[in-house]
């Protein structure tokens, strides 16, 4: 009844009128004892203390909210590449990537704003939302190459495979470049020495892997004495390089190697 | 007797207190105002703690009895903290559980569960910290922004100062073609078209009296007043006049600083003081003619 006198209110419905709706997330209550009735356009009745008695009908903040839908304005690691609609926890969503500016909402003029270009599609900078992951778990563990303290041998590339497989982390061959300078021995003078090679992700991705060379024997008497948690030390380089040059090395052949 | 009272006719349906809107201050209160008061306190919020039911008439289950159904909305106690925060339309309720059927009611308030978040907005280009309800979030979600959020909805389910104030700001910069954004006029071009529509159902005056409370509105309007009449001193009020005066009779120095009025400043000042030699030579004049004049008694005896 009241609503009629505020003339405001007709001119903003308009506006709401897309896909607006009621949504409680809060105590909802019911009166216990409803009061009397009253007459039609009059006041309601003076009410009693009953009348204040209330059941709670349902507590909407404890309940799950759905996921809430974007458009993503770039790249995400983790999370989407540019113009993709994402569904996700509606905190995440508002605070990593709404307020952040790095998503819009989902709206039809949103989709068409942000949709890739032709040019972007072609220019493929990312394999995927999840392959930063990858590298980024290569890159922060230090890898035991273990070898033979006996017998002759030089480092290939399936022995870097098979310790990552001994870490927990299965690759093919052919995404492994070693570094230029042949690795031979056994010497026990590149025992828990360092060089990085690069693992290459989904075709696209470089990884820098750190790695060191520890000797083993099938005797165990000849074998070296244990050192608690050694990839916690810090080690020599074998290359006898710097860091940077190695890394650019190794960046050098990585074409090949893909 | 009814036509012999102020309020005339009216008196036969009991006397009606005047509001605040008809005595006082509050009176000369504009229009643009009333309507944003309308907005705020008179329109009934749309439900936030209670399902209201759909229809006119109602089917008792048990009796088959037909009853009208009247949504009578429960009481809510907005805080002064709920001005300070958005709290999306929630307040405090105050009621009582009856935890037990053989037991005493208990009073018990309801309070809504606060947060404090961050919210953005596209048309002022800032980052806000508010304390706000998730009801205000999931809100803000379902309108594509804040700013949507404040413009859509009414006052009256804003329900907080700090967002009418806010309210009342956007709409200002929109107005003025949103400043805040001038170093990208791309962006501010494309702002601009998409909150535009808001402005339609305002006009500037509207904007300028939104989102006071009534307190605040008296203030404004006291500014107002007081900056439309404008206080001259007597002096030099009065001065005028009798220079006016002395114009019409045709005396000469009067006369003749007005024509000197086009020189530099530094005579004219000293015409004026000529002047008010003039007037003082003027009034003391008939006084000179008495004899009381000529007794001072500060002065030397004669012997």
């Amino acid at each position: 009844m009241l609503k009629n006198i505020c003339v405001t209110q007709i001119n903003l419905l308009k506006s709401v009128s897309n896909m607006q709706q009621q949504v409680r997330t809060t105590f909802v209550l019911k009166r216990k004892y409803e009061p009397l009735l009253h007459k039609t356009n009059e006041k309601p009745r003076k009410m009693r203390a009953k009348h204040f008695i209330y059941e709670l009908v349902e507590d909407t903040s404890v309940k799950k909210q759905p996921n809430l839908e974007v458009v993503l304005k770039q790249f995400v690691q983790g999370v989407g590449d540019k113009g993709d609609v994402v569904s996700l926890r509606p905190n995440f969503v508002y605070n990593k990537l709404l307020l952040p500016g790095l998503a819009a909402y989902k709206t039809p003029e949103n989709i068409a704003k942000y949709a890739k270009t032709e040019a972007e599609k072609n220019t493929l900078e990312h394999s995927s939302p999840y392959a930063q992951r990858t590298v980024n778990v290569l890159e922060s563990i230090t890898l035991a190459v273990i070898m033979n303290k006996d017998e002759r041998w030089v480092l290939e590339p399936w022995h870097i495979r098979a310790s990552l497989r001994k870490a927990g982390i299965y690759c093919n061959e052919e995404c492994i470049s070693m570094p230029s300078q042949r690795i031979e021995g056994p010497d026990l003078k590149k025992e828990n020495k360092e060089f990085y090679c690069t693992i290459t992700v989904n075709n696209l991705e470089k990884a820098r892997l750190k790695c060191r060379i520890h000797h083993w024997s099938t005797d165990p008497s000849e074998r070296l004495p244990y050192v608690l948690e050694h990839w916690k030390m810090p080690a020599e380089p074998l290359l006898g390089l710097e860091d940077g040059a190695t890394a650019n090395e190794t960046a050098e052949l990585t074409p090949k190697s893909t | 007797m009814a036509h012999a009272t102020s309020q005339g006719p009216k008196l036969l349906y009991g006397f009606k207190r005047p509001n605040r809107f008809e005595k006082g201050l509050g009176a000369q209160l504009p229009e643009a105002y009333r309507k944003f008061w309308r907005e705020w306190k008179l329109t009934t919020p749309a439900a936030v703690h209670y399902i209201p039911k759909d229809g006119q008439w109602e089917r008792d289950e048990v009796t088959n009895e037909i009853k009208p159904i009247q949504n009578i909305p429960l009481p809510l106690i907005d805080p002064p903290e709920s001005h300070e925060g958005i709290w999306g339309g929630e307040s405090v309720i105050k009621g009582f559980q009856k935890r037990q059927q053989t037991k005493r009611r208990v009073p018990h308030f309801w309070v809504p569960v606060l947060k404090r978040s961050v919210v953005h907005s596209q048309v002022l280009n800032e980052y806000m910290s508010v304390v706000v309800t998730e009801r205000t979030l999931v809100q803000i979600h379902e309108c594509f922004g804040f700013d949507h959020y404040l413009l859509k909805n009414l006052a009256c389910d804003l329900r907080s100062s700090l967002a009418l104030k806010l309210k009342r700001k956007i709409l200002q910069e929109l107005e003025k073609g949103c400043p805040a954004l001038a170093a990208d006029p791309g962006h501010q071009k494309e702002v601009l078209k998409e909150y535009s529509r808001y402005l339609e159902s305002y006009t500037s005056e509207e904007i300028d009296w939104y989102g006071h409370t009534y307190l605040e509105a008296i203030r404004k309007l006291q500014i107002q007043l007081k900056a439309e009449e404008k206080v001259v001193p007597h002096k030099v009020e009065f001065r005028s006049q009798l220079i006016e005066q002395l114009r019409k009779a045709g005396i000469a120095e009067a006369g003749g600083s007005d024509a000197s009025a086009t020189k530099d400043a530094q005579p004219s000042a000293e015409h004026k003081d000529a002047d008010i030699e003039a007037l003082t030579k003027l009034e003391s004049s008939p006084s000179s003619s008495s004899w009381l004049s000529k007794i001072n008694p500060f002065g030397k005896k004669e012997t």
